[in-house]
């Protein structure tokens, strides 16, 4: 069971008192940032009122699309690549073209192909996620010891086992690495294209509040995001918990005492 | 036509080239992106390292740091418009902000990896606490602490971007998406390709700084 962070929560509770004084003392520091009491109430009424749960599954949707279709196409798409020396070689110089782009470079390619709906966004967040898991995959796949798998040819096991029972598993950790990378650039990609192009969206409500001035509601919006982007994570690190706990039990790392 | 013929590409890329426009516009992104970067590397690294070798520091601070990192850059860029207005400011600030998590994370993990042994034998050798840290911390942590910037790099771009696509009048993310706007296709291309090419040269240039800094210590932590 893990301690409760007592020095952390004090110096949280120390911030937000320093927060909740200066914005109250100072009426000029207030209008652009209310006290945390404003913000926390602003965040009540938006919870409320259900305008943030309609952002919030509407940007949710759109993150679980792209990144779900990301992952099924870059990891089939690097485990392709990692095992056919050859296609990897012929579609390399494309890879190495492309990478260096910043992925949000795309936004308005897609715009102009794409529209601005839903369609858009989850091509952007497709594209942008696909890159580090494709990466690592390929990665992943090829660092695999050719001794694992040769030897699990002696064992008589068919292409398909080997690949299923030993390349798989063995390139996991490389791949899972991959995924969680896309994650953080899912969010980046789902809340910038509705700050760019949207009528709906959490990127689209922060910016909104920003421009009819709604500022605690803005924070609140804010922290929202963060809350939510908190607990993908955490959502990610249980899952990884389960399916790779072999992995993670047998190299952890050693603690400083 | 969505997807105009390369020449056209090239045509608009070099005309915006030599006529000064397109190095104009990558000058702004760069001074923005140098100066978020250079200091979000100051400060993280800093932080990084108190946090990374003091555990009460590092106790104090994660609450904090987990859930600011939690939050999606872009996010970022509204409330900075609150507080700084549109100009360069924003942009920097936004840039700073972002950077500073993936090499504060790694310099933290970098630092906490630090074989105590080392630390102890430097303390048997009467070393002090300040010169632990820069001789045998520092160098010791150094492969991770690398690591995190090579990260903020490509974030800094993404960042400048995103930046400029929400709220400038300057730079190449603007550059791009004003040509979309306008339906001046070539030229947003041509600003694509612009990007593809920074992206590369910085990563060389990263990569040619590293391997000369790095030159002592072969093998690579891994990511």
């Amino acid at each position: 069971m893990r301690r409760i962070p007592w020095l952390g929560l004090l110096v949280v509770a120390v911030g937000l008192i320093v927060w909740e004084a200066a914005a109250r003392a100072h009426h000029d520091l207030a209008v652009h940032f209310p006290p945390a009491s404003a913000v926390l109430w602003a965040l009540g009424g938006i919870v409320w009122s259900g305008e943030l749960a309609t952002h919030a599954l509407a940007s949710l949707r759109r993150f679980a699309e792209g990144y779900v279709l990301a992952a099924g196409l870059a990891v089939g798409a690097g485990l392709v690549l990692g095992l056919s020396r050859r296609l990897h070689a012929t579609l390399e110089p494309l890879i190495e073209l492309l990478r260096p782009m910043p992925s949000v470079a795309i936004i308005p390619v897609a715009i102009l192909f794409l529209g601005i709906g839903d369609r858009m966004k989850i091509a952007v967040t497709v594209y942008a996620c696909a890159w580090p898991i494709l990466l690592n995959t390929i990665d992943g796949v090829r660092s695999v010891d050719r001794m694992l798998v040769a030897t699990a040819a002696t064992f008589r096991l068919s292409p398909w086992q080997r690949f299923w029972k030993v390349m798989l598993p063995a390139a996991s950790p490389q791949i899972v690495t991959g995924l969680r990378v896309s994650l953080a650039i899912a969010l980046v990609l789902v809340t910038t294209s509705e700050m760019v192009v949207s009528n709906d969206g959490l990127g689209y409500y922060v910016l909104d509040l920003q421009r009819s001035f709604q500022m605690a509601e803005m924070y609140a919006a804010v922290v929202a995001l963060g809350l939510i982007g908190y607990a993908l994570n955490r959502l990610f690190l249980l899952l990884d918990s389960r399916v790779m706990g072999w992995y993670r039990g047998a190299t952890r790392k050693e603690e400083i005492p | 036509m969505f997807f105009p013929p390369l020449s056209k590409i090239l045509d608009a890329f070099w005309g915006g080239l030599i006529s000064g426009e397109i190095p104009g516009h990558v000058g702004v992104s760069l001074w923005r992106g140098a100066l978020g970067y250079a200091l979000a590397a100051v400060a993280a690294v800093t932080l990084g390292v108190l946090m990374g070798y003091w555990r009460r520091v590092h106790e104090a601070g994660e609450i904090l740091v987990e859930f600011f990192r939690a939050v999606p850059a872009p996010a970022i860029v509204p409330v900075a418009i609150v507080l700084l207005g549109i100009g360069d400011g924003m942009k920097v600030f936004v840039i700073f902000l972002a950077c500073s998590f993936p090499i504060l994370i790694n310099t933290i993990d970098g630092v906490r990896g630090v074989d105590p042994v080392l630390i102890r034998t430097a303390r048997t050798f009467g070393c002090s606490g300040p010169a632990i840290l820069a001789k045998v911390v520092l160098p010791a942590a150094s492969p991770f602490i690398v690591t995190g910037l090579r990260i903020a790099l490509a974030i800094a771009l993404i960042l400048v971007v995103i930046s400029e696509m929400v709220g400038a009048t300057s730079g190449i993310g603007y550059y791009i998406l004003e040509a979309q706007r306008t339906f001046k296709v070539p030229r947003m291309y041509a600003g694509m390709l612009v990007l593809a090419l920074l992206g590369f040269a910085l990563n060389r240039c990263f990569l040619f700084v590293d391997a000369s800094l790095m030159a002592w210590h072969r093998q690579r932590a891994p990511e």
